[in-house]
């Protein structure tokens, strides 16, 4: 034999157990020879092939299932057991036996050749009963500060109680008082409807209903302009920050170029990554005071602000009220036939004796039953009536939405879904953290919004809106995994790409922390977090081993 | 709202298909080419015409000791302008032809041969040129079968073997090299020269007024088209040095097909732009350029030129090289099926041309690698797995990508850092928000015997606090405007940059000194890397976002004075150059260098891998992107591949399957993806998909052995890592276009990556000979005939039709590691494919994989035989033989080693590795017996069609256990029937 080959004996196989060298204690029982005589055979565990005993971890994979082999690296897809006295056996996969390379998970070594790897089992068993300890003690603290989360849900549960209680009486009340308004308003319209109506045909009044409505679509498409030009400012204030240059397209250089011109801007490539939204601030309030200066110097006419503050005061004006009221300045008699008489103006000739003789009936009428002359005044009390009424009934709705609001959130409290079986999330609901991470603060406030700020001013954005916990397949609702990630949905669009969405990876932790902000897919976050809710106190958790 | 929106992205969809074409030149939108394809035109209707060139006969003066010799030329045009020629013969046949305007305004630009070549080739000394009264001939080769003529009236250059025409230079009087001139002269001498018409109907018109008069208007056209300055969109080029564009017809009147001028997105056999057949209309471009979603099937030019084109017939192949760096257009034409016409038109540059005799496509190769170099050997673990991603973000990022894969247990051997890593993109300045540990990250990966590639791109951040920049400014190396003082601004992804002249000498140490890892004094150096690291070299076309085609401004002034477009084509090459020499120079001695290229020229071979730039998610990309690296296999640099999924959009798990089959047959493979894609690395497909990609990973890993053994040949002797059908078989007219199916380097193994979509079957052309060849997966048996043949071979999802030709033997490792250099231990598997008639062979070479000690001799370099032990016998006889102690001058690249030491250091090294299976297919009998050294194997066999019979069906396999053989000793297996 040639002495080369002696090397070729895989020596590590030869200085440990021989056969049993990989086998986890599970299937020890299962590798045992077969005698047949002085033969010794033993079978692959799929049962698919029956090879010699020595077959068994000779470095060459005879079995399909790669069974023969647990203690070499010459079955791929196969496992190897180390034993690490001193600390825990774990199971590596056969592509890391033999490879040189001392394994973590095999602190005794075994799975090199002798003398390659060190058995450091001692130490590591130690170091890792030290960090479950410690594990341990903070899932201990943790979850005190858990139990008096769940606490508090249960005071949300009374309090919450309370309220729709509360509100359901609130609700009785107001109902009857929307009723009695609603009465007096009804009663008080049906009178003076009529006499109303016959104002109403005043050309004057007319025309200003005329103006009322052409100036409600005026300012309609106002707004809509409004709100065209500034989702085009932000489409480009998206493109001039957002743009890849990747593209090395010209046509969007131009439409920077050009917006930055229109609105003022420098050129974003221009602007020190520092100083550049303190500039843009600057440059876009003195672009604002130009403008309403300009506007100022036209004499009389409204400036934007007031078009936007002002206009719908002016849309909201009571017109029959002042139609009433204008009655009284204009110095047309003030007598309760006012209009009665002047009708007749406008009556053909003919038909006026009789208009007359049933006039003065009416005015008779309306004389004696003392409404005639006011008219004007009950007209006020008919909108003072209505006002209330709305109040009355705005009142009324509010309360009813405090009352569902209360429902719903009594409904979530202890919803999976939501606060957790406990309601020990209940707490954090609207609890917001951030992280500064570059130019920008990243925050999340919890079951509600995540927001990207930047730390020099300039516009926030959305990153999504509170959507679900884990519910990725597989993944049981309730179970530590489903609350081991928050999914916040929807936010602002990116340029050229998807809305914004923030991926919230969840452990226990003392603090209810964003510990790293990443974006591993363009416009796609990840934050770490860390809370306390996540704290299960240690007796509870059936899981404790395998998580660690 | 809603509406904006939606119409906004409507608008998008057009832009983000497929490039602005209108934002590169076509040809009608570059004077000279529109010159030189308007002479082109005008010559095709003038059959009478003759070139206004010859050569003076009384000028020609050979060298007295040397094939060499030179003569004046003379322009009948302008019969004042001197010009003269330069021909010389190389010691291995190729032929040297060089001309240049003597005496003009200024020198022609003349160093793209000395970048691109290796070293000045040595002239024969053996050959001899004779002048006669019609011209300079010289004859060679083992039978003078070769004859060199270089013509005087006109000049013309023809080499003819067997006296049959091979190429001809100037057959069609397409040579034209446009002498300097000043506007003012050219005013001057127009006045009251009208120039006549008529005349070139006849020949013998024809002849008169070339001797007399000077048809400078039918000649150069009767315009000053684009003389002195021209626009394209927005940007004017000035122009300052006027015409001086060259165009030469070069013919291969004696060949149908052509090959080569990569980089074009397009068929490896070339279509036609002119006459009959054309597939396009615009000539094929060279002009490095950062084409954005460039066209599956075009013309255009891409991001690297490799001015070499091949001419093959069953009968021969000839190659010829210009040597030339400024923007280039090429027609090809067919004047019948076995002819060939090709037209080159360059802005600038002497006439440099190198003529490849041939006659075989690996003489070619020779040859043309003997003047620009053979691919560099790569570093082992370079072929491994390359995963990419614009950006891994952080360095936990970078932990957490490497942690699933090991999860996984999905092999891969490096992780890449795209632009995003370097601070305000200043490279080599790291952003430490987000790569706080840089050095600790890369000794992560490094830990599992891992590299790290990092991406270093040319333009410079200008700022002060940016100590490359501002190195690059005090020391005066960086590219200067038109004006030739002041420093060229150009935009890029840090915003406001510079770019670094490496044509400037000073540059070159001072590049190399950037890349040290340890502290250099004063002196600036990226300490926070390590002497693994790779790097990548992108935009080096150059790409500038605000400059003209994306480009440098012509008009920009390099070291010597050269403008830009003289040498825009180099420029690539030589960032690539130096970083692959700085990378080297880290240690003392030095590793091999990983640096990876965009652009590239004619040499860049020598420095490292290329990549066919940013491809996109479609069939038609992964499928143009197997015949373009075939097409720059040709050309000399094999180390290539194409992004892996395609780098734009997100392609559906079939897609991203099949572009995992075209990579791990790739010589370089590595996926990438843009920075707005979904993640899609390996581990996060869905089953059965990401099983799927694993095994195709280990199969990769598994054959290793087989692409460092190519990569060996190739940087020994130029053949490509991987091969076309041409290549191989030269004779077979069936396979001159097949560019979709090839043969990794002289394994024997013919694959045919699946590049289309629902696909479950494939057929796969068999090459004309008789010849046996096997499913490397299933052993199922095809037979080919002398005529050729088409097969169909199962191709599901899971499936990479690869077969293994009869007669070869296959050197794999077949366990599963997370690294290559993980496997440097592990044991081998041979796959004996018997030929029709019982025998095999192959090759194993083995290295360091890292280090240069195998010029030194430190190797294993194996042949493993399998032959009839007598002639009748049934059984065979497997032998391991010592390769390189047979050739040790054809062992390594750039030394030829005098003798091989079988027990050096890395022999020893690797003594305890074996073989642990030998599996043997086609044996016609049940053996009875399988020993070695005398003493019985352990071995199973199944019955199954035998090499040499005629049916098909799944092979007979015998398969050895465990033979406990070193792979580094001489050994024999005996198989007796």
């Amino acid at each position: 034999m040639n002495p080369w080959l002696l090397l070729l004996l895989p020596l590590h196989v030869l200085a440990s157990k021989g056969h049993l060298k990989g086998v986890s204690p599970e299937l020890a029982a299962r590798y045992v020879p077969t005698k047949k005589g002085s033969a010794e055979t033993w079978q692959c565990l799929d049962g698919s092939k029956s090879i010699d005993w020595t077959a068994v971890n000779d470095d060459y994979c005879d079995c399909p299932d790669g069974s023969d082999e647990p203690g070499t690296g010459a079955c791929p897809n196969s496992s190897f057991y180390c034993v690490n006295e001193g600390h825990i056996g774990s199971l590596i996969p056969s592509s890391r036996v033999g490879d040189g390379l001392c394994e973590p998970e095999c602190c005794d070594g075994s799975d090199e050749a002798p003398g390659v790897c060190p058995n450091v089992c001692k130490e590591v068993g130690e170091a890792y009963r030290e960090r479950v300890k410690a594990e341990e003690k903070l899932r201990k603290t943790g979850s005190k500060i858990r139990s008096t989360y769940v606490a508090f849900a249960q005071k949300e549960k009374k309090r919450l109680e309370d309220e729709i209680a509360q509100t359901e009486q609130e609700i009785a009340t107001r109902e009857k008082e929307v009723a009695r308004l609603r009465d007096l308003v009804e009663r008080t319209e049906s009178l003076s409807a009529a006499a109303l109506e016959e104002r109403k045909q005043s050309p004057l009044y007319q025309s200003l209903m005329t103006h009322v409505t052409a100036l409600k679509s005026l300012q309609r498409e106002h707004m809509e302009h409004l709100e065209r030009e500034k989702a085009l400012g932000d489409i480009l204030d998206n493109l001039r920050t957002g743009y890849n240059p990747n593209y090395q397209d010209m046509a969007v250089l131009e439409a920077v170029r050009g917006w930055e011109q229109l609105a003022g801007l420098p050129h974003i490539n221009d602007v020190g990554k520092d100083g550049e939204n303190e500039n843009e601030e600057e440059l876009g309030s003195d672009d604002v005071t130009t403008e309403e200066e300009e506007e100022a110097v036209e004499e009389g006419m409204w400036t934007a602000m007031q078009l936007e503050h002002q206009l719908d005061d002016l849309l909201n004006t009571d017109y029959e009220a002042l139609l009433v009221e204008h009655d009284k300045h204009v110095g047309a008699p003030a007598s309760p036939t006012s209009i009665l008489f002047n009708l007749s103006a406008y009556l053909p000739d003919a038909l006026i004796p009789q208009y007359e003789a049933i006039r003065d009936q009416v005015v008779a009428v309306l004389e004696m039953l003392g409404l005639a002359k006011g008219v004007s005044d009950r007209a006020a009390d008919t909108s003072k009536q209505q006002k209330a009424l709305n109040d009355a009934e705005h009142s009324l709705r509010l309360t009813k939405k405090e009352k569902e609001d209360a429902e719903k959130e009594l409904a979530r409290l202890f919803d999976p879904e939501w606060y957790g079986a406990q309601g020990e999330w209940k707490k954090l609901h609207g609890t917001c953290i951030d992280k500064e991470v570059g130019d920008y603060i990243y925050e999340v406030c919890l079951f509600d919004e995540a927001r990207q700020k930047p730390v020099k001013g300039g516009s926030t954005f959305s990153l999504g809106r509170f959507a679900s916990w884990n519910n990725a397949p597989g993944v049981e609702k309730g179970s530590p995994a489903y609350y081991s990630k928050q999914y916040y949905k929807n936010g602002a669009k990116c340029w050229n790409g998807p809305h914004r969405s923030v991926t919230l990876d969840m452990s226990c932790g003392l603090e209810n922390a964003v510990l790293s902000v990443g974006e591993p897919e363009k416009c796609e976050y990840a934050f770490k977090v860390t809370s306390p809710a996540l704290c299960l106190p240690l007796n509870v958790s059936g899981v404790k081993r395998e998580e660690l | 709202m809603r509406a904006l929106s939606s119409l906004l992205v409507v608008a998008a969809i057009p832009a983000v298909l497929a490039v602005k074409t209108n934002d590169f030149k076509t040809c009608s939108q570059a004077g000279f080419c529109r010159r030189g394809r308007a002479l082109s035109a005008r010559v095709a209707e003038n059959p009478s015409w003759r070139s206004p060139y010859s050569v003076d006969a009384s000028s020609v003066a050979l060298s007295p000791d040397q094939a060499a010799f030179t003569a004046g030329v003379k322009s009948s045009i302008y019969p004042d302008v001197k010009f003269s020629l330069d021909v010389r013969i190389h010691d291995d046949g190729v032929v040297r032809v060089r001309m240049d305007e003597v005496d003009g305004l200024r020198q022609r630009y003349n160093e793209a041969a000395s970048w691109a070549l290796l070293e000045e080739p040595k002239v024969s000394q053996k050959i001899q040129w004779s002048v006669g009264k019609d011209g300079v001939r010289a004859a060679y080769g083992p039978k003078n079968d070769v004859q060199v003529d270089v013509s005087f009236e006109p000049l013309k250059v023809t080499l003819r073997r067997d006296g049959k025409e091979q190429v001809v230079l100037n057959s069609r009087g397409l040579l034209h090299m446009e002498h300097f001139r000043t506007k003012e002269s050219v005013a001057k001498s127009k006045e009251g020269m009208e120039v006549p018409e008529e005349g070139l109907d006849t020949d013998e018109n024809a002849q008169v007024v070339l001797g007399s008069l000077p048809r400078t208007a039918w000649f150069e056209g009767d315009s000053e088209d684009g003389w002195w300055e021209e626009t394209f969109n927005s940007f004017t080029d000035p122009k300052p040095r006027g015409p001086e564009s060259l165009s030469i017809d070069i013919d291969f009147p004696n060949h149908g097909h052509v090959y080569g001028i990569p980089q074009h997105a397009t068929r490896l056999d070339l279509p036609l732009t002119t006459g009959e057949g054309a597939h396009y209309t615009d000539p094929y471009r060279l002009y490095n350029a950062d084409v954005f979603e460039y066209l599956a099937d075009s013309t255009m030019s891409l991001y690297g030129s490799i001015p070499v084109m091949y001419a093959h017939s069953a009968d021969s192949t000839i190659g010829i090289f210009n040597a030339i760096g400024s923007e280039t257009w090429i027609d090809i034409g067919r004047p019948s099926p076995k002819s060939t016409t090709s037209h080159w038109i360059s802005e600038t540059g002497i006439l440099d041309i190198f003529i490849l005799p041939g006659p075989t496509p690996a003489d070619i190769f020779g040859q043309y690698t003997r003047l620009t170099g053979t691919p560099a050997l790569p570093a082992h673990w370079a072929l491994g797995y390359h995963q990419c991603r614009w950006n891994y973000i952080s360095s936990d990022d970078v932990r957490a990508v490497q942690k699933r894969f090991d999860e996984e247990d999905i092999p891969v051997d490096v992780f890449w850092l795209d632009i995003e890593y370097a601070e305000d993109h200043k490279y080599f300045i790291w952003d430490k928000r987000h790569f706080p540990d840089p050095v600790d990250m890369i000794k992560d990966v490094e830990a599992i015997e891992r590299k790290m590639v990092v991406i270093v791109d040319p333009h410079l951040k200008r700022t002060d606090d940016y100590p490359v920049y501002k190195q690059a400014k005090d020391l005066g190396l960086l590219v200067k405007k038109g004006d030739g003082q002041t420093d060229y601004e150009g935009w890029c992804w840090s915003g406001s940059s510079a770019w670094v002249d490496f044509f400037h000498p000073g540059s070159w140490d001072w590049w190399k000194s950037l890349f040290k890892v340890t502290p250099q004094g004063e002196q600036w150096s990226w300490v926070e890397s390590t002497v693994n690291t790779g790097i990548w070299n992108d935009m080096n076309e150059p790409s500038i976002f605000n400059g003209p085609e994306i480009s440098m401004p012509r008009e920009s002034i390099h070291h010597g004075g050269w403008e830009h477009r003289d040498l825009h084509n180099i420029n690539g090459m030589l960032f690539h150059n130096l970083t692959s020499q700085a990378a080297a120079a880290r240690t003392d001695p030095p590793k091999r260098p990983f640096v990876l290229t965009r652009s590239f020229y004619a040499g860049s071979q020598r420095f490292g891998a290329m990549w066919t730039g940013d491809n996109l998610g479609t069939w038609d990309h992964m499928a143009v992107g197997v015949k373009m690296v075939l097409a720059n296999n040709i050309a000399g640099f094999s180390f290539a591949g194409s992004d892996v999924g395609g780098f734009f959009g997100n392609p559906e798990p079939e897609m991203l399957v099949r572009w995992y089959g075209v990579g791990v047959f790739s010589p370089f493979f590595r996926a990438h993806a843009h920075i707005d894609t979904k993640r899609r690395e390996p581990f996060l497909l869905d089953e059965p998909y990401k099983s799927i990609v694993r095994d195709m990973l280990r199969l990769r890993y598994s054959m290793l052995p087989v692409w460092y053994t190519a990569f060996r040949e190739a940087s020994v002797t130029g053949l490509p890592v991987v091969r076309p059908h041409f290549v191989v078989f030269p004779h077979d007219e069936n396979g001159f276009s097949l560019d979709d199916q090839f043969f990794i380097g002289s394994s024997g193994l013919l694959v045919k990556p699946v590049t289309q979509k629902g696909v479950a079957e494939e057929t796969v052309y068999l090459p004309a000979e008789d010849q046996v060849y096997y499913d490397y997966f299933n052993h199922n048996v095809y037979r080919s005939t002398s005529k050729g043949k088409e097969i169909t071979v199962p191709a599901e999802l899971h499936q990479i039709p690869l077969l293994i030709r009869g007669g070869s033997i296959v050197s794999t490792r077949e366990r599963p590691r997370r690294s290559s250099p993980l496997m440097k231990k592990d044991p081998f598997t041979l796959r004996v494919a018997l030929s029709n008639d019982g025998s095999a062979r192959g090759e194993l070479y083995l290295d360091d994989g890292e280090t240069y000690s195998h010029r030194d001799g430190k190797f294993v370099w194996r042949e493993f035989i399998a032959e009839k032990p007598a002639k009748k016998s049934k059984g065979v006889r497997i032998s391991s033989r010592d390769l390189a102690a047979q050739k040790p001058t054809e062992a390594v690249d750039q030394v030829a080693l005098a003798t091989y030491d079988s027990s050096n250091d890395f022999a020893k090294n690797v003594a305890d590795v074996r073989v642990e299976k030998v599996v043997v297919l086609g044996l016609v009998t049940k053996p009875s017996s399988v020993t070695t050294g005398g003493k019985e194997l352990q071995w199973t066999f199944t019955q199954g069609v035998a090499a040499s019979a005629k049916q098909e069906g799944t092979a007979s396999e015998l398969v050895i256990k465990d033979p406990k053989l070193s792979i580094t000793s001489d050994w024999e297996i005996l198989v007796q029937a």
